[in-house]
C-alpha cells in the first residue's frame, strides 16, 4: 500500500489518523491537567486546614512521636561533605538520627568526616543485613556529645540504591527519610513530614513526600538556607517553574486521589518496616525512587492492607538544579532510562484488576502520558516536517493551533505560580514573579526542546542497549555565607 | 473547527491568562497589606496585655480603653479574619503565662471581644469550623460549653471527634477515662499523644480508680492510650497492664507495649515472665526490640540467650551472638558458628 516514505506520509488516511491521534492525546492531557488543578487546589486547602490542628510546635514538645532516621548516601562529595553533614545535623526534631553512607568514595570524604566530627570506629561484626548490600567496611560514631546522633557507614561501592539500603539495614527507627547529602532541608521539615503518620487512621501511610525547590544562587549560612534567590541563569530559573508545577499541581492532585506512584528520591519518608519487607531499593535501575514507590504499593495491594501515599505542598527540601543544558540533558536522560526500566519491570500492572486503580488508571497514565509524552512529541515533530514537505498542512490554521496550545501551557504555568504565591511566601517580590512568569513563557522555545532531547536520548540508549549509569552531575555549589564565629 | 473558532478560543484562553495576572498582583498587594495589619494587631494586643497584667497605678488601663484600642486596629465583629487572628493570639499568650497572671488574663478574656465566637462555630456545617470552635473553647477553658462539646465525642469527622475528646480530658481530667470503653471510632496516634500531654499538663496527680475503669476497654486504641498514660506518669504499679500486652495479637498494640515497657526497670521475677512471653511474639523485629530491653535491664541469662542463639531467625541469632560475644561468652558463639560451618575459616572477631 505504501511503497515509499512519500507514499506513507502523503496518504490521506495516515494524515487524518495522525491528526486525530495527536489532537485526542492533547485533549486528554488537557483534561487531566484541568482536573489536576481542581484536585490540587482541594488538596492544598485540606492540607492547610488539617495543619491547624497539628502544629509543628505541638509536635516538638510531645514525647511519644515516632523516631526518624535520615539516610544520605555520598559518593566523592569531599568538597562539600562537611558543610552538608552539618546542615543535615541541624534539623529540628527531638528523636532523629543521621546515617551518612560513604559509598566507597575515592576522594578524602571519609577522612574529612573523621577529622571534623571526631569519629571513632565501632565494631561492625554483628551487623544484621535484612537487605543484601555491598559489604560494609566500618561503622563510625562521633566521640563528641553534640554529634551523638550521627553515624557514618563506610562501605564498598554499590551505587546510590545499594548505599541507601545499607542505611536502612543499620537504622533502628520506625521511619526513615531518604535524601541526597547535598540537599538543604528546612529546619522543621521532619516535624511536618511526620504529621501524616501521626494522623494515620484506617489507611497506613507507606510514603510521604515533600515539595522540592531549586535554590541555585541562594545563600546558605551554617547549613541553613538564609536567603532564597531566583537563579540568575535561565535553565535553573525555568526549573523553578517546572518544580512548582510538578509538585504543587501534579503531585498534590495525585495525592488527593491516592494515586501517587512517585516520591522523589531527593526527599521522601517511609516506614522502615515496609521498606525492608519489599527488599529496599532496587540497585539495578536508575529510577530507584519511582520503582520503590510502585513496589511498595504493589506489596500493599497484594497483602490487601489499606494504604496511602501522601505529599505535602510545602517546599521542605532545596536542591541545586542543573545549571546548563549539558547537565540538564544528562539528568533527563537518566530519568528517562529510570522510567523505561520501571515501566518495563512492572508491566504486569497494566489493566490488571488485581491492583485496582493502580492497574486500571495510575499505571496506564504513567505509561501513556509520562513515558509516552516524549515519544508522542518526537513523532509529532517528524509528522509536522513530513506533512509540511508533502503540503498537507494548512499553515495559517496550524500556527493558530500552536499559539492556542502555547497559551494553554502559559495558563497552566501561571496558575501554578499563582497558587504558589498565594500559599507560600518564598517569592514575594513583584520582580521575582515577573521573572518566573517570563521563564515559564519562554520554556517551550528554549527549555522544553532540551528536555525532549534528553528524554529521547535516554530512550534511545535503552532501545539499543547502550550501557550508561548515573553519570556525573557536576554541581556549582550553593553560595555559602560563613558566620562570624566560623570566620574567626 | 475553523480559524474563527480557534481565534475565539485563543481570546478566551488569553482572558483567563489576564485574570490570573491580575489575581497574582492582587494576591501580592493583599499579602503585603495583611501582614502589616496583623503585625499591628499583634503589637497592640501585646501592649494591652502587658499594661493590663503589669498595671501602672499612675497610668491605669481601663476595660473601655482596651476595647477601643482593639476596635481601632480592626477587631470588629464584621472583620472575621481579624477576630480569628486575635483568638490565636489570645490562646498563644495564655499558653505562655502561668500563676496569678494566668487567672488575671482569663478574667480579661471574659471582658473583651470576641464574644461567643467559638460556640457559634460549633453549630457550623463545616467540620473545619466546628473543630476549630471546640479547640478554641477548651484552649480558652470555657467550661460552660462542655455539654455542647460532649455530644461530638463520637463524631464521624476525625478532627471534630478528636478535638471533642481532648476537650473531655481538659474539662474532666482523669474522670474522662471512664468514657474510653464507650468510644466507637478509632483514635489516631496524635490523638493519643495529645490526650496524654493535656492530661499530664493539667492533671499531674494520677487518679488510678479512673484508670482501672478504663482497663475494661477492648478497643485497641484504648489499650494503646492506657499504656502511654502509664508510661508518661511512670506508674510502676501498673506495668502489669503493659506486660500483658507484650504478646497481644495486634502488631501495633505489641509495638506500643514494647515501646512503653522500655521506660521501666522490672524485678527479676517479672523479667523472667517477660522472657517467657518473648517466644510468643510473632514478629522478629519486635522480638529484637524486646531482646534489647531484656539485655539492658537484666543480667546475662545464659540459658535464655543460648535458646535464642539456636532459634530460627538469622537476624535475632546475630543480635544474640553479639550480646554473648561482648559479655564474656565468646566460646559459645564460636562453638555455634563452628557447628554451622565446620569446614570454613571463622571470620568473627
Amino acid at each position: 500500500m505504501w511503497d515509499s516514505a512519500e507514499g506513507f506520509f502523503g496518504s490521506y488516511y495516515i494524515y487524518w489518523i495522525s491528526v486525530f491521534l495527536f489532537i485526542g492525546y492533547g485533549a486528554s492531557l488537557l483534561t487531566l491537567y484541568l482536573s489536576g488543578i481542581l484536585l490540587a487546589r482541594r488538596s492544598i486547602k485540606r492540607t492547610k486546614q488539617r495543619s491547624i490542628f497539628l502544629r509543628a510546635e505541638d509536635i516538638v514538645s510531645a514525647t511519644d512521636i515516632p523516631s526518624v532516621t535520615i539516610i544520605a548516601p555520598a559518593y566523592n562529595e569531599g568538597l562539600t561533605i562537611v558543610e552538608n553533614v552539618k546542615s543535615l545535623l541541624s534539623i529540628q526534631y527531638p528523636y532523629y538520627e543521621l546515617i551518612l553512607v560513604n559509598d566507597g568514595s575515592k576522594d578524602e570524604s571519609l577522612q574529612l568526616l573523621i577529622e571534623e566530627f571526631d569519629l571513632e570506629q565501632q565494631d561492625a561484626t554483628f551487623i544484621t543485613q535484612p537487605i543484601p548490600t555491598a559489604s560494609v567496611k566500618h561503622i563510625y560514631r562521633s566521640k563528641k556529645k553534640k554529634y551523638t546522633h550521627l553515624t557514618v557507614i563506610d562501605k564498598n561501592n554499590g551505587g546510590k540504591a545499594d548505599a541507601i539500603n545499607a542505611g536502612v539495614n543499620f537504622a533502628t527507627t520506625e521511619l526513615v527519610i531518604f535524601t541526597d547529602v547535598d540537599c538543604i532541608i528546612e529546619q522543621d521539615a521532619i516535624l511536618k513530614m511526620v504529621r501524616p503518620y501521626l494522623e494515620e487512621d484506617d489507611k497506613e501511610i507507606i510514603g510521604c513526600g515533600g515539595g522540592i525547590g531549586i535554590a541555585n544562587d541562594s545563600v546558605i549560612k551554617n547549613g541553613i538556607l538564609t536567603e532564597l534567590k531566583l537563579p540568575s541563569r535561565l535553565i535553573p530559573m525555568t526549573q523553578v517553574v517546572e518544580y512548582i508545577r510538578a509538585f504543587l499541581l501534579g503531585r498534590m492532585a495525585w495525592s488527593e486521589i491516592n494515586g501517587l506512584m512517585l516520591i522523589s528520591g531527593a526527599f521522601g519518608m517511609y516506614p522502615r518496616k515496609r521498606v525492608i519487607e519489599v527488599g529496599g531499593f532496587n540497585p539495578k535501575t536508575v529510577g530507584e525512587d519511582l520503582e520503590l514507590c510502585i513496589r511498595l504499593r504493589k506489596h500493599m495491594e497484594e497483602q490487601n492492607i489499606p494504604y496511602k501515599v501522601v505529599y505535602l505542598p510545602e517546599t521542605l527540601c532545596w536542591t541545586e538544579g542543573p545549571s546548563d543544558h549539558k547537565i540538564l540533558i544528562m539528568q533527563r536522560d537518566r530519568w528517562a532510562r529510570g522510567l523505561w526500566e520501571t515501566i518495563s519491570l512492572h508491566r504486569d500492572l497494566l489493566f490488571n484488576r488485581k491492583y485496582r486503580q493502580m492497574g486500571l488508571l495510575y499505571y496506564p497514565y504513567w505509561l501513556l502520558f509520562e513515558f509516552g509524552a516524549p515519544i508522542v512529541e518526537f513523532l509529532g515533530v517528524i509528522c509536522i516536517i513530513a506533512f509540511g514537505i508533502f503540503g498537507w498542512i494548512n499553515w495559517p490554521f496550524a500556527i493558530l493551533l500552536f499559539f492556542a496550545a502555547y497559551l494553554l501551557g502559559c495558563v497552566f504555568s501561571t496558575i501554578a505560580i499563582f497558587m504558589y504565591v498565594k500559599s507560600f511566601d518564598h517569592y514575594t517580590k513583584p520582580k521575582q514573579i515577573v521573572e518566573l512568569l517570563l521563564a515559564a513563557y519562554l520554556e517551550p522555545f528554549y527549555y522544553h526542546p532540551i528536555l525532549l532531547f534528553g528524554q529521547i536520548k535516554g530512550y534511545y540508549k535503552k532501545l539499543f542497549d547502550i550501557t550508561s549509569g548515573w553519570g556525573n552531575m557536576t554541581r556549582k555549589g550553593f553560595k555559602v555565607s560563613k558566620s562570624k564565629e566560623s570566620k574567626a | 473547527m475553523n480559524e474563527a473558532s480557534i481565534l475565539l478560543f485563543i481570546a478566551i484562553v488569553f482572558s483567563v491568562l489576564v485574570i490570573y495576572w491580575i489575581s497574582i498582583a492582587v494576591s501580592l498587594v493583599y499579602r503585603s497589606n495583611r501582614t502589616a495589619r496583623l503585625n499591628k494587631i499583634e503589637l497592640t494586643f501585646a501592649d494591652v496585655v502587658s499594661r493590663y497584667l503589669y498595671n501602672d497605678p499612675a497610668n491605669p488601663i481601663t476595660l473601655r480603653e482596651i476595647n477601643t484600642t482593639l476596635k481601632n486596629v480592626g477587631i470588629k465583629p464584621e472583620n472575621k479574619n481579624n477576630i480569628q487572628f486575635l483568638i490565636r493570639l489570645m490562646i498563644r499568650t495564655q499558653r505562655t503565662i502561668l500563676g496569678s497572671h494566668f487567672y488575671k488574663l482569663q478574667q480579661l478574656y471574659t471582658q473583651i471581644p470576641p464574644y461567643g465566637v467559638s460556640i457559634k462555630k460549633i453549630s457550623s456545617w463545616s467540620w473545619y469550623r466546628k473543630a476549630r470552635g471546640i479547640r478554641e473553647i477548651y484552649e480558652m477553658n470555657q467550661s460552660q460549653y462542655f455539654d455542647e462539646i460532649f455530644k461530638y465525642r463520637n463524631d464521624k469527622n476525625i478532627y471534630v471527634r478528636r478535638e471533642a475528646q481532648i476537650a473531655l480530658v481538659v474539662f474532666l481530667g482523669w474522670e474522662s477515662l471512664r468514657f474510653l470503653p464507650y468510644l466507637k471510632r478509632n483514635m489516631t496516634l496524635w490523638q493519643q499523644i495529645k490526650i496524654v500531654e493535656k492530661l499530664y499538663d493539667l492533671y499531674p496527680k494520677p487518679e488510678l480508680k479512673w484508670l482501672h475503669r478504663a482497663y475494661k476497654t477492648e478497643k485497641l486504641f484504648g489499650k494503646k492510650l492506657i499504656m502511654r498514660i502509664i508510661r508518661k506518669y511512670l506508674l510502676h504499679g501498673e506495668i502489669g497492664y503493659i506486660i500483658d500486652n507484650l504478646n497481644h495479637e495486634d502488631y501495633e498494640v505489641r509495638e506500643t507495649a514494647i515501646y512503653c515497657i522500655q521506660t521501666f526497670a522490672v524485678p527479676s521475677a517479672t523479667m523472667a515472665y517477660i522472657k517467657e512471653l518473648y517466644d510468643d511474639i510473632p514478629n522478629a523485629t519486635q522480638q529484637g526490640q524486646l531482646l534489647n530491653y531484656i539485655f539492658e535491664n537484666s543480667d546475662i541469662d545464659l540459658d535464655f540467650y543460648m535458646k535464642q542463639l539456636y532459634g530460627k531467625n538469622e537476624d535475632l541469632k546475630l543480635s544474640v551472638a553479639e550480646i554473648l560475644w561482648n559479655n564474656g561468652h565468646k566460646e559459645k558463639v564460636q562453638e555455634f558458628y563452628y557447628q554451622q560451618y565446620p569446614k570454613s575459616v571463622l571470620n568473627v572477631g
